[in-house]
């Protein structure tokens, strides 16, 4: 990593005289202004002064962030312990002027109305005009960020783009088999039992794995395919928005009878055996040994696995639509969701608290948000017909998002809004043809849950039922797919004990918080 | 030492006796410094990472707020331990804690004073030798892996175990997932990974027993296994007394990284335990301060189990800890 940022601080500087970038007309503060900055978030631990992003920005805005990130991991490929980090640097006693990292929201909407950040409703208002618009055009983002106090204390990462996930299959089975893609559920099941029985990997062995998934709870998701609902945003085992009405997926009729549904498929080892110990290995591993037929996962990276046709001859990997329900519904629960709770705020130390308002705007400006998204115009991308394309030797130089990554783009601990165009140039033809696929059904998507901030009295209702409810609907929702218990046989019981849990009065905070929150 | 030159006893008063004290108190130190130096890393050890984290357990009395501070969080009495008690998940995690730390103690205590006495029978050196460094083996390797090999090794489908019960003529069971399984897989795997290293202490013991005692047995004609239960089990006896007490203060300490890996949703029933709870419920939402009670719950338990022990020891074998 060394030597990369070497390499592209050297690039930095060779393009630093760039004469677009110089009129002067987004520069903040004259004589430069440094202010220090924790950012430590998914996709990188640390900030980095050299990004070329940084150093145009620098140039752009008059702006110099210092780095002083403490907690960061430097040692693994995936940064984890983001929130330790947050709580080490608070408990350090020194927030620096700009804290950005991934899951910010929670963290500065407890601490922001103790006096840790500043809250910035006014702020925006008065100095970030490319803010404001934003949020004048999607007041329930606006919403959504905000803290019990009505304040807003980060500016979030905006993701773009609609699909998240999608269903996956093994095309060249369905065509061995002679078989149609999949419409239905029952159709879909009738696939997945031709793939345990008929022996579409012909190694004569009964080992095909008809549906698996990397992480567990996808598993749960497919009670969508019975009416059902699982997860209610992004989060696992959320709850859900319906009509303006908190609810949540574990107590519905659908999915009582999807749970049902999944045991069965799960006896009849339509569904991986070792779904819940398989871990994230799983789709790496069935799919190179020629044994798993159908997941629900993302789409650029599961896309990626058709380069297996290299290996395994006829390989072919592709997404189809939801299965429609018995009622005839297809939906797609899961989709990027439109707003991160990661992104950046203002530590309450901070002496230019107006010129960093600004600097979080310019972000949001056309340039800015370009910058944020695609790097360097003629370093990384040029613009051609007024649209940023990267450049073929940046496209070639190993995974797109890392490269991007490593120049000081695309950053989750940064408050910008993405362009889904940075991502399309880069999906490879699978991807494309699946999103294009997945557009032709316009009511696919359902409304994502966007969360709530909590007073203190709502706080501790929710720490005190939740987690212990969670455990239980999960106990018993794994008990039920194994085959430990039925579902239709405790379906009462397992509501009762929910409500004995104090399930009412959680319901009731999250509603209140909501209806305080989305105007009701 | 009293001074036994001069003939009358002299009348020393209070302010001569504690210069008198002083003195000695100075000299030893003086005299016996590099021993104290070397204690020295260890008090250091103690004060930084036990004493002085005591000073936070207050927030288990606090609304705690890390920007508030230890200091600035406001006191909300035995709130948290209501809380606590209050949770019927919570109570179920005391008691998987206290059964799983009983078989622990059921099974795993005496597995490595077995081990130990059988790798003292062993006549042969190389053999020995090996047959110790394999037994050892497994401590030196990280839970994680560890649970990796538990995870394959009871895997439904390429599993070891039921790869075994299929030729059997048996059904697989997929072991992991089912809640009356969990605990002997989680107790096995810890005596499989401890028992070995565990057995060093009390091979030590068994080395620093008499060898005239074996020696007058023979000439009294007892056979190997008398020697065994006349000799090297209550030489070594003080040895497992010790080591049982302290295992008593650690029994609220089960080895969670491990249950963490290794559970599931479906096994809660009967793995969870007050630290992957305390985890759960505390550290992963941020709450620090009921954490805190959890941690001291278990504290305070694991004091009173100690205390008791240790005083049983003392009044029936005369071998404590203090």
């Amino acid at each position: 990593m060394k030597r990369l940022s070497l390499i592209a601080g050297a690039l930095a500087t060779t393009m630093m005289a760039s004469p677009v970038l110089a009129d002067g007309h987004l520069r903040i503060s004259e004589e430069p202004i440094e202010l220090t900055i924790q950012m430590n978030h998914a996709r990188y631990p640390i900030y980095e002064e050299d990004w070329p992003v940084e150093q145009v920005a620098r140039e752009l805005t008059g702006i110099h962030l210092i780095n002083d990130t403490v907690g960061a991991n430097m040692r693994t490929d995936e940064n984890t312990g983001r929130t330790e980090a947050l709580n080490l640097m608070l408990a350090s006693g020194n927030i620096p002027d700009i804290v950005g990292s991934s899951r910010i929201r929670d963290f500065v909407n407890q601490y922001g109305p103790e006096g840790a950040f500043v809250p910035l409703n006014d702020l925006i208002a008065e100095h970030a005009p490319n803010i404001a618009a934003y949020y004048a055009t999607r007041p329930d983002i606006e919403a959504a960020v905000k803290a019990s106090d009505g304040q807003m204390y980060y500016i979030p990462y905006l993701p773009d783009g609609k699909y998240g996930r999608a269903y996956w299959i093994r095309t060249d089975w369905l065509d061995k088999l002679g078989l149609d893609m999949p419409e239905t559920v029952e159709e879909y099941e009738a696939v997945l039992r031709a793939f345990k029985t008929q022996d579409p990997n012909g190694n004569g062995l009964a080992d095909e794995v008809p549906f698996f998934a990397r992480q567990w709870p996808e598993v749960v998701r497919l009670v969508t395919l019975w009416d059902g609902r699982a997860h209610g945003s992004d989060t696992y085992h959320d709850f859900m928005i319906e009509d303006g009405k908190i609810g949540h997926g574990y107590v519905g009729e659908g999915y009582r009878e999807g749970i049902k549904n999944l045991a069965r498929w799960y006896d009849e080892g339509l569904i991986d055996a070792e779904i819940f110990t398989r871990g994230s290995s799983a789709r790496d591993f069935l799919l190179s040994e020629n044994l798993g037929g159908s997941t629900h996962d993302w789409f650029a990276s599961t896309s990626g696995y058709n380069r297996l046709s290299a290996d395994i001859d006829g390989f072919e990997f592709k997404a189809f639509l939801p299965p429609a329900s018995p009622s005839g519904r297809r939906i797609e629960e899961h989709r990027r969701i439109l707003v991160k709770p990661d992104g950046w705020a203002i530590g309450f130390e901070n002496e230019h608290v107006v010129e960093t308002i600004k600097y979080f705007d310019f972000w949001f400006t056309e340039e800015g948000r370009r910058l944020a998204n695609f790097g360097v115009e003629g370093m990384h991308y040029d613009m051609i017909d007024g649209k940023a394309i990267f450049k073929q030797e940046f496209l070639d130089a190993g995974p797109v998002n890392r490269s991007l990554y490593q120049v000081g783009a695309q950053l989750q601990g940064r408050g910008y809004f993405q362009d889904y165009n940075y991502e399309i140039q880069w999906s490879n033809e699978f991807a494309l043809e699946g999103i294009a696929l997945y557009d032709t059904m316009p009511d696919l998507l359902i409304p994502d849950f966007l969360g709530v901030a909590f007073n203190a009295d709502e706080q501790k209702v929710y720490d005190r039922t939740w987690g212990t409810i969670r455990d239980y609907m999960l106990e018993r929702q794994q008990s039920w797919i194994l085959g430990n218990g039925d579902v239709e046989a405790d379906w009462d019981g397992y509501i009762a004990q929910i409500k004995s849990m104090g399930w009412d009065e959680l319901i009731g905070v999250m509603q209140s918080a909501y209806d305080r929150q989305y105007g009701g | 030492m009293v001074d036994q030159t001069s003939s009358p006893p002299k009348v020393r008063t209070d302010e001569a006796l504690k210069t008198d004290r002083l003195t000695r108190t100075l000299d030893h130190f003086r005299r016996e410094w590099q021993i104290y130096a070397m204690l020295l890393p260890t008090i250091i050890w103690f004060v930084v990472f036990l004493y002085k984290p005591m000073y936070g357990l207050q927030i288990a009395f606090k609304d705690y707020s890390i920007f508030r501070g230890v200091q600035g969080s406001p006191w909300i009495g035995l709130e948290h331990f209501q809380t606590l008690f209050a949770n019927d998940s919570f109570i179920r995690a005391v008691r998987n804690t206290i059964t799983i730390s009983f078989y622990n103690l059921l099974f795993g205590f005496p597995a490595p004073i077995i081990l130990a006495l059988m790798f003292n029978e062993i006549l042969h050196a190389t053999y020995k030798r090996t047959a110790q460094t394999i037994v050892y083996l497994p401590h030196f390797i990280s839970s994680v892996i560890i649970a990796g090999i538990v995870i394959t090794a009871f895997s439904p489908t390429v599993g070891v175990i039921n790869t075994v019960l299929g030729w059997l003529g048996m059904d697989s069971i997929y072991f992991l997932t089912q809640p009356e399984w969990f605990r002997p897989i989680f107790v096995g795997t810890g005596i499989w990974q401890e028992a070995g290293f565990g057995s060093i202490v009390f091979l030590a013991a068994i080395a620093g027993v008499n060898p005239s005692l074996y020696e007058s047995a023979v000439v009294d004609g007892a056979n190997r296994w008398q020697m065994m239960w006349k000799i090297t089990i209550p030489s070594i006896l003080p040895t497992i007394l010790i080591m049982l007490i302290i295992r008593i203060g650690n029994v609220m300490e089960v080895s969670f990284e491990l249950v963490i890996l290794l559970y599931q949703p479906a096994t809660y029933e009967t793995a969870d335990v007050v630290n992957t709870w305390v985890y759960r419920q505390g550290l992963q939402s941020g709450q620090y301060d009921l954490a805190a009670a959890a941690g001291l719950f278990n504290a305070v338990v694991a004091f009173v189990l100690v205390m008791t022990a240790n005083t049983l020891s003392r009044r029936f074998s005369r071998t404590s800890l203090w």
